[in-house]
């Protein structure tokens, strides 16, 4: 009885899910979102520092272990939302080489391919990256490394910006903030 | 032999004619090519399902024959939809070369957990006078189970990395993810024993699903879809000097 009733809530989410995702898809490519307006620009140097294991050593041996694990915490909790703000940003530029692909210009098809695969890499690396920085937040201790994030996003930035440069000249992508 | 309503003979045979339909269709567009799993799924359920109603509907056949028959008709069917998840499976990953390497690891160790799962339930079923009827819903439910799950990872992981799905590959999978849960919460009752005489009104529920799923079908792969949005893509802002003068900064670090 009782599981016969798990199974089907079971159901009935993942139904719910589905019908969702299906809703979501048939309004985005009703809408064609722009997807110039969500792109977060990211101080990469800023987040550099961040994630610089020579940081987290010297607070380590500056502070007692109990503040310094408070204090990793906090940088987690914000390289966290700099990997969100990367995936994020990896995700817009997926949509944005999927919608020049779709437009069938050979002209542009090559960067496009190559924008889409680097968004993608970058996107699965905030993936994994973001379930570290998580697990990282359970064990302060642990060590921890993004270095593969920051890489990618610079990979991944060299290709919009290619993109960019070959639909028009004249201008190009901004993905990280002024510094 | 029981007596059954119009609505009952309809939800069982539209279905199997809708999909025969949708194979001859199939072949003249050359999609069976492309979906060949897909296209044996249309002419197996096509003709097993006629099979199964006509041995259903005979008066000279035992119920024994037709729950044998059912049975061995679940067990290849079952083949088959592994396959056809596969092959959608392939389909979506084809143009994204970077993720098949995690997709396949992510699915095989779901496949793993349920499997394992469908077995644990399978343990805990309820069993019925005859070993067969038992056996049947046992093998719908714990399938339902580990189907259902594979096709909600594959919308969810489509979804998460914002992969494009091509119209037919969505219908399709569209159509197996909404059969798949439905068919998990209709095993799961039916294994439990909970609606008795009444589950009757389940094989109605489940009928009339399965029937708008191959509507689904038919539309996802007969229609002609609008092509994709020509319209030019909006470039975020733009700052090349900036972005080049700190990408240089960095390299040089």
């Amino acid at each position: 009885m009782n599981l016969a009733i798990i199974l089907v809530v079971a159901a009935a989410v993942a139904l719910g899910v589905i019908l969702r995702l299906t809703v979501t898809r048939s309004l985005q490519a009703k809408g064609n979102s722009n997807s110039g307006a969500t792109i977060r620009p990211i101080d990469v140097e800023a987040f550099r520092n961040l994630i610089d294991p020579a940081e987290d050593q010297y607070l380590r041996g500056l502070l007692p272990p109990t503040q310094f694990r408070e204090v990793r915490r906090a940088r987690l909790l914000a390289m966290a939302a700099y990997v969100q703000a990367a995936g994020g940003n990896a995700a817009v530029l997926v949509r944005m080489g999927e919608s020049v692909l779709a437009r069938g210009d050979p002209r542009f098809a090559e960067a496009a391919r190559q924008l889409v695969d680097d968004a993608l890499l970058l996107r699965r690396n905030t993936t994994v990256a973001l379930l570290r920085i998580y697990m990282a937040l359970v064990w302060p201790n642990s060590p921890f490394a993004a270095g593969r994030v920051i890489d990618r996003y610079e990979q991944v930035s060299g290709s919009a910006m290619l993109l960019g440069r070959l639909q028009n000249p004249a201008a190009a992508v901004r993905l990280s903030s002024r510094s | 032999m029981e007596p059954h309503s119009f609505l009952w003979h309809y939800l069982w045979m539209a279905p199997c004619i809708l999909l025969a339909l949708l194979a001859v269709f199939m072949w003249k567009r050359g999609l069976h090519r492309e979906f060949p799993a897909f296209f044996c799924y249309a002419v197996f359920e096509a003709v097993g399902g006629g099979i199964i109603y006509a041995i259903d509907l005979s008066p000279q056949l035992p119920g024994t024959v037709y729950w044998r028959s059912y049975f061995s008709f679940s067990i290849v069917e079952v083949f088959i939809k592994f396959v056809v998840i596969g092959e959608v499976f392939t389909h979506l990953l084809s143009h994204y070369p970077p993720l098949a390497r995690l997709a396949k690891v992510l699915i095989t160790g779901l496949g793993v957990v349920l499997v394992f799962t469908a077995t644990i339930l399978a343990a805990y079923a309820n069993s019925a006078a005859y070993w067969l009827i038992s056996a049947t819903r046992i093998l719908g439910r714990s399938v339902s189970v580990v189907q259902c799950g594979l096709i909600l990872f594959l919308f969810l992981f489509a979804a998460h990395f914002h992969l494009r799905w091509r119209t037919p590959v969505f219908g399709i999978t569209l159509g197996f993810g909404i059969v798949a849960s439905v068919y998990l919460a209709y095993w799961a009752l039916l294994a439990g024993w909970l609606f008795g005489q009444k589950s009757y009104l389940l094989d109605f529920l489940n009928m009339a699903t399965y029937h708008i799923c191959v509507l689904i079908w038919c539309y996802y792969l007969l229609v002609p879809q609008k092509s994709a949005a020509t319209s030019a893509v909006v470039l975020p802002e733009h700052n090349l000097d900036i972005w080049n003068r700190e990408l240089e900064r960095l390299l040089q670090r």
